[in-house]
């Protein structure tokens, strides 16, 4: 173990820096996972590049969207005003994350980078259509979060890009969000299984399971049959999402509980958004 | 016995080591630091059971830093254990599991000791390894001590092949009481792996001085055992070995024997510089001394009006590569499958068994919620089946005051009926399966157990100072359960003098008297006893040394509100001790304590290390939980504990042991568990080793009950742990009550009850 | 690797230190500086008895790197009270019987002083407290005890006047 730390002044800066040095170096956001996998020596960088002090903690917001930078902290999603009604979700599952302590810490953009299948925050952002902001040395680009991710630990992004911001579209009034997990402690759990929903009244249906696949997925037969169907249909659209889905064994569970609960937090999911919205717009 | 109003004792007053504890200013061992201290690391076995073919640690020893390499070459062979010296120190050419030491670091940082440890070398060849218990009885298994027999052993323990120990109690015709039944039951149960979980890692800090002596520091909770132990595999005098304690961050059993102190010993022996070795929670999980699993098999014949006539039991208890407690763990077992119920015909088997995974030990209660899981399940099982409120059906056949317990030894202050029917009435028991909330099910369950209160000696020094302050020297390490703040609630009660007045030092095996140690529920009794032994000792010294000159009977004299008193005469403790100093070296007093030993019937035991059971306690825990009907998700809503205490010294920390023993049972039956697949630990962090947190534990109602004990100071009995007894059996027959799932093996996870609500799972799940 | 200049604000006071790049802010805690009042345990932010302030917020100082914390300002169990005027939450810890080996019990009081600070003027039910501190392990009291005194301690400070409650 043995790194050297940097904390490039600039956005730019943190780019070329990591130009330089290609794959020996690591961007740390919040650091709360990254350093565990270097203490466990599962990762060895010879530089990390502090993405600390370079304006990405904001959380705004336009007339049409709202914008997460990529150094946000779970604690700043939980309490953020904008995300206690249509977008409960978000404040839902970065409030299950860790310890109080880690959420202080832990960023939304790390979340969302290290692609692991059982991040809490990444199905809710699934359900949100949202967009990830990328900038590296050709400048900025910006594509779904859906296309980013690619496997665990997997993403498109190259090393010298940063993911600077997440985005998405404010939804209408008559939506809302739901954010389940099943772990089983009632806290300080990775998630055995997660669940998020999005709907629309009348409109769109948006469904995403982690810890369910090699990465967070949506569910999109389930995601039609509500959109045809509406509330009708969750019980089915929870045993469509199962099908959908193909967990494994490991030691907190196994695949077989894990399409169970599939089925059941997603019809839960989809059921707590229309009651959200019945108790919403009466 | 408890009738007058106590000062001191029974009041819910603050510990006396409070203060350090919340300011960070308490030195626990794994704060502990020398000038110019080493670092040592331990090179573990990648293998469950294999010889060792080559070892090159040549690389190791070339990095800049490292001090000292060790491996079993490098010191004396000497096996060591508590009931069979099976183990060493390093594996000697061959590893019995996988994280079995086999060369141990010393460097000048943790970093560089790690990287020394990554550098050495070594080469296999695997061996036959066994990993389940029932396998490793089956003729022509893999050894795991092929010369076992070779191995010294405590003589009581019956040894052959991979049984490290089998124990037996039995009385009446066990056939004849089958033969009797109105209807038979057989069940099985299976417990698993779970790890103390105490929150400072086991550490220790040794350092050699001018006369050849080593001084170690460490969170042990048997100071003098340790001593002895490390003088063993030291090879030096035990007179040569000093064992301080500093603060210690929680034991339960996990801090009874050597961890890493002997390797701090021999690392700073080697290097001649300090060293300090703390473990990982790696470490922990693959090399503590975690609760064995168990195996419980039960035949129990009942008559139809739910008697228990005649019980045979097997306890296959799974104590890994080395014996340990296991043994005797094996045999205490026997003790909780029979209590507390009256059974005219019984017959129990306990055998411990070697396997190739990690060792295991004597986690609070050992023994007790494994063969109480077994014993409260099939109750509920067989009174369900009878029609018979199980309740009822205990108190039906609960032990009576006056009864023969199951070595025949007479039972004396029995009140397990009163903390049935205490439990039962606060939990609402007439109503056995309340409506849930939608999409839950809602069920109550309720367990009882007995339990002991360890035996063994306690010295205490007691010194009244000029000052008026006393100073309490126990042999006793205060693991956080407060019993020395009890004790020295005994003290001050007996000394007429204030708690805030009492200083108890730190343990310390050259200066400290004798103790047994912080084990077995015992501390706060023996250490009590032990204080009142020394003030007794203590007013005949300040009868003496007053009575000629007030000229007043020595047997006038009193000792009240910091003073002494003999009718009109009154004199201050402190001047009293000032006197004493000056003339005759001071108040200074030697209070020993033991426990008599129950008489019993010899016949009924075979090979049983702990036959009778002294100053036994009696509990009942009721518990309301609602599980959901889908994920399985069990949600606590009232846990209830009824416990005989005796007398409670101090009822705000004879609470925290409730409460804190339930989070521990709770954390047993719900969520933890060392998994293995073969010998490898599967979940060897805390993020999958899964201890309650917070939102894990509901509120818990303790219900104090003192009925006094013979032998207890003021009567009081062993608390602290019977508190996690009972959780992994109340809760079970919960979730049986609320959903019909009955859950035969821990822990009884969400998954297991979903799953079998579904339809998808055999019957165990 | 090279040490590096930094200068952290401990407590109120400034330290220079040289420190490695890889060393957390726990490691230059306890084995730098000897402030061992902040425990160590599993290093990887499950069990929580790490935890320090760092600009109010509580957070595991095992995973975090002493380098994160430039130029902020950290406090430990040692600059909330000494021995002879505690912090209304030790004192609650203490009055309660909240405390046993005390080994998580800096944290739990760090935790808890900065989820109260976050609520001034506002006494949390049991639930809230649950929540708020469920990232921190203990083993010994079952919790219930340390949910009391936090909840006493809350009561307490919250008839402080605001100066001396900003002070503490």
């Amino acid at each position: 173990m043995g790194f050297s730390f940097h904390r490039p002044d600039t956005i730019d800066a943190a780019i070329s820096f990591a130009g330089v040095h290609g794959e020996d170096a690591r961007f740390i956001a919040g650091g709360t996972d990254l350093i565990i996998q270097i203490n466990r020596r599962r990762l060895a960088p010879r530089h990390l590049i502090s993405l600390a002090g370079l304006g990405l903690d904001r959380i705004s917001e336009t007339s049409g969207e709202y914008v997460i930078g990529a150094m946000a902290t779970h604690d700043a999603v939980v309490t953020y005003p904008g995300f206690q009604h249509e977008l409960i979700a978000l404040a839902e599952a970065s409030a299950v994350i860790g310890g109080r302590q880690v959420r202080n810490i832990a960023t939304v953009g790390g979340n969302i980078v290290n692609a692991s299948p059982a991040a809490d925050l990444v199905p809710v952002l699934l359900t949100l259509d949202a967009v990830v902001e990328l900038r590296g040395p050709a400048g900025a680009r910006s594509l779904p979060l859906d296309r980013f991710l690619v496997e665990r630990g997997r993403t498109v992004r190259r090393p010298d890009e940063i993911l600077t911001s997440v985005r998405f579209a404010k939804p209408p009034t008559a939506s809302a969000t739901a954010f389940l997990k099943a772990g089983r402690r009632k806290a300080m759990e990775i998630s055995v299984i997660c669940v998020a929903a999005h709907l629309v009244r009348g409109g769109k249906a948006r469904i995403a399971v982690g810890a369910a696949a090699s990465r967070t997925v949506r569910v999109r037969d389930a995601e039609a049959l509500v959109e045809r169907q509406g509330a009708g249909a969750f019980h089915e659209a929870g045993r469509l999402a199962a099908a959908e889905v193909t967990p494994i064994d490991d030691v907190r569970a196994s695949a077989r509980y894990r399409d169970l609960l599939v089925a059941a937090l997603v019809e839960r999911a989809l059921a707590s958004c229309a009651e959200r919205i019945g108790k919403a717009n009466p | 016995m408890s009738s007058y109003e106590r000062r001191v004792a029974g009041k819910r007053l603050p510990r006396i080591d409070g203060i350090g504890k919340v300011t960070g200013k308490h030195v626990y061992a794994a704060d502990f630091a020398l000038p110019g201290m080493l670092f040592g690391k331990i090179l573990r076995s990648s293998e469950a059971h294999a010889r060792i073919r080559r070892l090159d640690v040549a690389r190791a020893l070339a990095l800049p830093g490292v001090r000292t390499v060790l491996g079993a070459g490098d010191i004396p062979q000497i096996r060591f254990g508590t009931a069979i010296k099976d183990r060493t120190m390093f594996a000697q050419g061959e590893v019995r599991f996988r994280g079995e030491a086999i060369a141990a670091v010393a460097a000048t940082s943790l970093e560089v000791a790690e990287a020394a440890v990554r550098a050495i070398e070594v080469e296999y060849e695997p061996l036959p390894a066994v990993f389940d218990p029932e396998e490793a009885l089956l003729p022509g298994a893999p050894l795991v001590h092929a010369g076992w027999s070779d191995y010294q052993a405590l003589p009581v323990f019956d040894r052959e092949g991979n049984i490290s120990g089998r124990s037996a109690i039995g009385d009446g015709d066990l056939e004849a009481g089958f033969a009797q039944s109105y209807r038979i039951y057989e069940h099985r149960f299976t417990t698993q792996h779970v790890h103390p979980g105490y929150t400072e890692p086991r550490a220790a800090v040794a350092s050699w001085d001018g006369n050849g002596d080593v001084i170690v520091w460490s969170n042990t909770q048997l100071p003098f055992d340790m001593k002895n132990m490390l003088a063993e595999v030291l090879d030096l005098p035990a007179s040569k070995v000093r064992v301080i304690v500093p603060g210690i961050g929680g034991g339960f059993g996990g801090k009874l024997r050597v961890g890493v102190e002997h390797y701090a010993a021999w690392l700073a022996r080697k290097s001649r510089r300090p060293v300090k070795l703390i473990t990982t929670s790696e470490e922990e999980l693959t090399d503590a001394y975690p609760r064995q699993p168990t195996i419980v098999t039960l035949k129990t014949g009942v008559t139809r009006d739910g008697r228990l006539l005649a019980r045979q039991g097997r306890v296959i208890l799974d104590c890994g590569a080395f014996a340990n407690s296991g043994p005797a763990t094996a045999a205490i077992a026997l003790q909780v499958l029979a209590g507390p119920y009256r059974t005219p015909h019984l017959a129990f088997e306990g055998i411990a068994v070697y396997t190739n995974k990690g060792a295991t030990g004597s986690f609070r209660a050992p023994a007790g919620p494994m063969a109480n899981f077994a014993v409260e399940s099939q109750i509920d099982l067989i009174a369900d089946d009878l029609g018979i409120d199980p309740l009822e059906f205990r108190l039906r056949n609960v032990y009576r005051e006056g009864d023969k317990g199951p070595a025949g030894e007479t039972l004396a202050s029995v009140s397990i009926e009163e903390c049935l029917r205490r439990a039962a009435d606060s939990i609402g028991w007439s109503e056995r399966k309340p409506l849930g909330k939608k999409g839950h099910s809602r069920g109550k369950g309720i367990a009882c157990s007995w339990w002991l209160t360890t035996g063994g000696s306690s010295g205490v020094y007691v010194r009244i100072n000029p000052d008026g302050t006393v100073t309490l020297v126990s042999g006793a390490v205060e693991l956080g359960s407060g019993a020395i703040t009890g004790a020295a609630q005994i003290l001050a009660e007996e000394l007429g003098v204030e708690l805030a007045q009492i200083n108890a030092t730190d343990v310390d095996t050259h200066v400290s008297p004798y103790d047994y140690g912080a084990q077995g529920s015992r501390t706060a009794f023996s250490v009590g006893n032990a204080c009142i032994a020394a003030a007794r000792d203590l007013k005949r010294q300040i009868g003496a040394l007053l009575a000629g000159q007030w000229n007043v009977p020595a047997d006038s004299i009193r000792l009240e509100a910091g003073s002494v008193v003999s009718g009109e005469k009154r004199m201050s403790l402190a001047d009293v001790a000032a006197l004493s100093q000056r003339s005759g070296g001071g108040l200074i007093s030697h209070g020993t304590a033991i426990q008599p030993m129950p008489v019993f019937d010899p016949n009924r035991v075979r090979h049983h290390p702990l036959p009778a059971w002294t100053s036994h306690s009696f509990h009942a825990h009721a518990v309301e939980l609602s599980v959901d009907q889908v994920t399985g998700e069990v949600s606590i809503d009232r846990y209830v504990v009824a416990q005989d205490v005796g007398y409670a010294i101090n009822p705000t920390y004879i609470e925290g042991q409730i409460e804190g023993g339930v989070a521990q049972g709770i954390g047993q039956t719900l969520s933890e568990e060392i998994v293995y697949d073969g010998g490898r630990v599967l979940n060897a962090n805390l993020t999958d080793y899964k201890m309650p947190t917070m939102m894990d534990m509901p509120r818990v109602e303790c219900i104090l009950i003192e009925k006094p004990s013979v032998n207890g100071p003021y009567g009081a009995k062993g608390v602290g742990e019977p508190p996690c007894i009972q959780p992994p059996a109340a809760i079970a027959n919960a979730v049986a009550a609320a959903t019909g799932v009955r859950v035969q093996s821990l822990p009884i996870t969400a998954e297991k009850i979903a799953l079998r609500l579904a339809g998808k799972a055999g019957k165990d799940g | 690797m090279t040490r590096q200049a930094l200068d952290l604000t401990i407590n109120g006071e400034s330290h220079q230190l040289a420190v490695e790049p890889h060393w957390s802010l726990l490691h230059v805690l306890r084995r730098e500086l000897g402030m061992t009042g902040t425990k160590e345990n599993c290093l990887e932010a499950e069990c929580g008895v790490c935890t320090v302030l760092l600009d109010g917020k509580a957070v595991n100082a095992c995973i975090l790197l002493a380098e994160q914390c430039r130029g902020r300002s950290i406090v430990t169990i040692e600059g909330l009270g000494d021995p002879e005027h505690l912090h209304p939450l030790q004192s609650a810890f203490i009055e309660h019987g909240a405390v046993q080996c005390g080994y998580c019990i800096p944290a739990m009081i760090l935790t808890a002083k900065s989820f109260l600070d976050e609520r001034r003027g506002h006494v949390p039910s049991e639930a809230e407290v649950r929540e708020a501190l469920s990232g921190t392990l203990c083993r010994c009291t079952g919790y219930q005890k340390i949910v009391e005194a936090v909840i006493a301690a809350a009561r307490q400070l919250n008839s402080w006047p605001e100066e001396a409650r900003r002070a503490s």
